[in-house]
């Protein structure tokens, strides 16, 4: 037996040594690992050895075993780099005559499709975007919003914090915005009033990710200021949006809720898409979804933003597009935005 | 906060079934989260009513959303069993009156440690709390009911007189849960004439912890500064219903009713009040805000009769002075003591927006000029593009704004120094990430591309796909950055020129000429084609580029197929 081992090891390395391609080595795998290979079948015979054979046989059979793997995968590489070494002699050109362009069907990201919707919808109520950045301050993010630091509210926004040790700031000071609301103050400053902005694109939270959370989120939002802005109006927003985007008999119902940077605040339940309010699982029986939050901006922030608020109101009102889209296209699983895998997006 | 339902009709004679209660809950005062025979949950996340932290602010809530009254009066000052009795002092020093504004100590004697009863349990339970021993489990049911936190030393193991100061360096104590903390100068500490005893407003000392043959008890009422509590119930990762209680903040008003309470529930165990200290340098002062119809009104949206207005703030607790100022009701509102939460007028227009109901508000068409416009070229060029290149056969995908582990690792080279187009120290880094996949920010798009067309292939032919969004970057400076990125993997020796053409394509009707074919790769650039590359350049200036993946790196990744990418800055 232990020749016949030695005879494999041999043998096979010799072939692993010649092999001048991928294809080859692959065959030299399958004849020694695979379904009928020699290393596969070997161990069959060893029950007619004695109890002392085996002692020998058995490790020998297992380093041989990882010797030969181990002389594949070297083997593979270096016909990879004796490959790789051929890329000198490849010719670079762009300038091709124009090539016959493959027919392929491409896809829009749900996510995409979804906001293109509101924000046109929006447009129409005269609203227009305005962009605010992901790697934000402190100061943006909270401080101006009404959050101090210390202030309890800060735990509903777990955050990622910058390492200062590249960045010459302070510990605790950078981070990644929890929310769309960092543009707030900047578009009051540089807009003036009156005002109708969205604020869209990515948010991010310190928070473990499964079936229904994401640390990397999107969020929408629109900030509302003119004089007399009021809670009516705040409910007109609401039904518009859930009207045109999840179907005409969406209502939408007002419910108390509290953020920092608003007063009233408020929670913005829409009719449950499934049972249209009679009670189902996916609403749990309550007949109704959280769907957005929004209230009447604080005047503390009005004021951050350079807008005195005895002589005007504003609204802040967002959604999250991630669990709207999950309702509206029937996904499951809030991983599949971000998981880049085409058999889900093709869907769309 | 765990409402025990047998415990809230003990202090609320309810008028309305527990259904509607539960009903009226969300829509009138705060969302709820489990909701059972025994107890109805707050969803109290990151709010900001301290008075719903406590039995008897919940139950001022619920008598005003149903039409009830409540069972309990408060006791006044001089009802207090302390008063008038002549009691000696424990010895007491308060280092910080700042970071301690009231703090009292109660000795009790004559006690006997002994499980409580069945109905004591059973609060306890409904509310999320587990009994310990009928001593402990007082502090635990005045804390529930009062909102007030307390804590019981074992009077037989604190030597010399009760202090409240800051930490000095080097300090250590093990906590009631048997771990040694290490102290440092920001936490406030409860020491006796030998050092710490207790970890002020977060959890007390395992030495001083009440056992089976105590029989005399200091107790402690105190409010310290939620400043302080914070950072160290942080520090120590040690949140607790107490510490969340003295984070959304306390009054003296309930600190005395619930040091009232806690004595009388020991009196009834048998316990006899020896002496007590109150150390009070904390001024408690009534609020009032002013209040206005026409504010009401504008800001809701609708008219609200002043009586209504009255009448709602009236159930809640706030008492109301009007008078007239140019056909307008103006209120001096004045504040219960328990809501902490009310500071301006907004608030107090939150506060009948609610008990008018916010459901019924009707909707109102927005008025008013429209702003300006604003230039929307950048969004209008985003969303261009990703129609453009999904008309020619491309996939839109969204990956993480981090490198995995794996993206990372596989990038390096094998010096490991090297690590994408910058060194790791010029990556923007995350300094509490949740694991590695979150540790480091993009500053490239196509190494996402990459990993998710390793995993396309194993069930499709080729990939062509393409992202939209930002990368990142710490050096030279911090910065973000609009890209677009495009990914063709196929079998061909040479896809490098399809994907060129399909990018040329969408771009020439967005944006004129876009680019000129800049030169070759940098030096030592590993991760590109020895010859495909070439930068894109635009006003003299590299905004992109255009190559095929090394075979070696993509091999890395996992794919057999030649990879052409090509990114660009928008």
């Amino acid at each position: 037996m232990e020749e016949r081992i030695e005879k494999i090891k041999t043998e096979y390395q010799n072939r692993i040594q010649q092999a001048q391609t991928l294809k080859e080595l692959d065959e030299v795998f399958l004849a020694l690992f695979g379904k009928t290979g020699e290393i596969t079948l070997l161990p069959k015979d060893f029950s007619s050895l004695s109890v002392e054979d085996k002692k020998i046989v058995g490790p020998l059979f297992n380093q041989v075993k990882i010797e030969l793997e181990k002389a594949i995968e070297e083997r593979r590489n270096e016909v990879r780099e004796e490959s790789y070494k051929k890329l000198e002699t490849e010719k670079f050109s762009l300038q091709l005559p124009k090539l016959q362009a493959k027919e392929r069907k491409g896809h829009l990201h749900p996510l995409t499709q979804l906001l293109q919707e509101t924000i046109e919808a929006f447009e129409k109520l005269g609203f227009q975007q305005f962009d605010a950045p992901h790697i934000d301050s402190d100061y943006y993010n909270f401080e101006v919003l009404n959050i101090p630091e210390g202030h309890p509210a800060r735990n509903l926004w777990d955050t990622f914090y910058l390492d200062p040790y590249n960045l010459g700031s302070q510990p605790g000071r950078m981070l990644l915005r929890t929310h769309t609301s960092n543009s707030q103050i900047r578009a009051m400053k540089q807009l003036g009033t009156p005002l109708r902005i969205m604020s869209i694109g990515r948010c991010f939270r310190y928070e473990a990710v499964d079936a229904r959370h994401e640390h990397t989120l999107d969020q929408f939002e629109i900030v509302y200021v003119d004089k007399k802005v009021n809670m009516a109006n705040l409910q007109y927003l609401s039904e518009y949006f859930l009207k045109t985007i999840l179907g005409k008999d969406i209502k939408a119902r007002m419910r108390p809720k509290y953020y920092p940077f608003v007063e009233p605040g408020a929670g913005v339940d829409g009719l449950c898409l499934f049972c249209k309010g009679k009670g189902c699982r996916v609403c749990g029986g309550a007949g109704w979804l959280e769907l957005a939050g929004a209230g009447m901006i604080h005047p503390t922030v009005l004021k951050n933003g350079g807008i005195d608020p005895n002589e005007y109101s504003g609204i802040a009102w967002g959604f999250g597009p991630l669990r709207v889209a999950m309702l509206k296209y029937g996904i499951e699983d809030v991983r599949s935005f971000l998981s880049g895998d085409l058999r889900f997006l093709e869907k769309f | 906060m765990k409402i025990s339902i047998d415990w809230l009709k003990e202090l609320v004679d309810l008028k309305a079934p527990i259904d509607e209660v539960i009903r009226l809950l969300p829509l009138r005062t705060i969302g709820t989260k489990e909701i059972t025979h025994d107890f109805i949950e707050l969803d109290m996340k990151g709010y900001n009513r301290a008075d719903l932290l406590s039995m008897r602010g919940v139950a001022y809530e619920i008598t005003a959303i149903t039409d009830s009254k409540v069972t309990f009066s408060e006791p006044k000052e001089n009802e207090y069993i302390w008063m008038g009795q002549n009691l000696p002092e424990t010895p007491v020093k308060v280092g910080d009156q700042e970071l301690s504004p009231l703090y009292c100590i109660a000795k009790i004697t004559g006690l006997k440690v002994e499980p409580s009863s069945k109905k004591w349990v059973k609060k306890l339970i409904d509310s999320g709390i587990r009994t310990v021993n009928n001593i402990a489990d007082v502090t635990n049911l005045v804390m529930l009911e009062y909102g007030q936190p307390s804590h019981a030393f074992d009077a037989a193991k604190v030597k010399g007189s009760v202090g409240v100061r800051l930490a000095q360096k080097d300090e250590r104590m093990t906590t009631l849960d048997g771990k040694i903390r290490n102290f440092t100068e920001t936490d406030l500490l409860i020491t006796d004439g030998d050092g710490p005893i207790g970890l002020a407003g977060v959890m007390g000392g395992k030495e001083s912890e009440i056992t089976d043959t105590t029989t005399e008890i200091l107790l402690e009422v105190a409010i310290f500064d939620p400043k302080t509590i914070r950072k160290t119930a942080n520090r120590l990762a040690l949140p607790s219903e107490a510490s969340t209680r003295f984070l959304h903040g306390l009054t003296k008003t309930r600190a005395f009713q619930a040091l009232n309470a806690l004595i009388g529930m020991y009196q009834e165990l048998g316990g006899k009040l020896e002496a007590i200290s109150i150390v009070d340098n904390l001024e408690e002062k009534e609020k009032v805000v002013i209040l206005t119809q026409e504010k009401i009104n504008s800001l809701i949206g609708i008219d609200i009769p002043p009586t209504d207005v009255e009448l709602f703030l009236n159930k809640i607790g706030f008492k109301l002075a009007s008078h007239m100022t140019s056909g307008n009701v103006v209120w001096e509102v004045t504040v219960p003591y328990w809501r902490l939460d009310i500071e301006i007028e907004a608030d107090l227009i939150e506060e009948v927006a609610r008990m008018y109901g916010y459901e019924k508000i009707p909707p109102q068409k927005l008025r008013g000029k429209l702003p300006e416009k604003i230039d929307q070229s950048l969004f209008d060029l985003l969303y261009n593009l990703k129609t453009k290149l999904v008309g020619l056969g491309l996939t839109e995908v969204q990956t993480y704004s981090f490198y995995s582990s794996k993206t990372i690792n596989d990038l390096r080279s094998s010096d490991r120094k090297l690590c994408l187009r910058l060194t790791i120290n010029d990556l923007v880094k995350i300094a509490n990430p949740i694991s590695s996949e979150t540790e480091y920010l993009r500053n490239d798009i196509w190494p996402n591309l990459l990993e998710k067309t390793a995993e396309n292939l194993k069930y499709f032919k080729e990939v062509v796909v393409f992202e939209i969004g930002k990368a990142y970057q710490a050096k030279p400076q911090l910065q973000e950055e609009y890209r677009l990125s495009m990914l063709l993997a196929k079998d061909s020796t040479d896809p490098t020129p399809e994907l060129y053409q399909i990018a040329q394509e969408a771009l020439k009707h967005l944006r004129g000429e876009p680019w000129l074919l800049g030169g070759g790769k940098p030096d030592g650039n590993e991760y590109f084609h020895p010859t495909r590359f070439a930068t894109l350049e635009k006003d003299g200036k590299e905004v992109g580029f255009v190559a095929e993946i090394h075979p070696r790196i993509a091999n890395k990744f996992g794919i057999e197929k030649r990879v052409a990418v090509l990114e660009i800055k928008i």
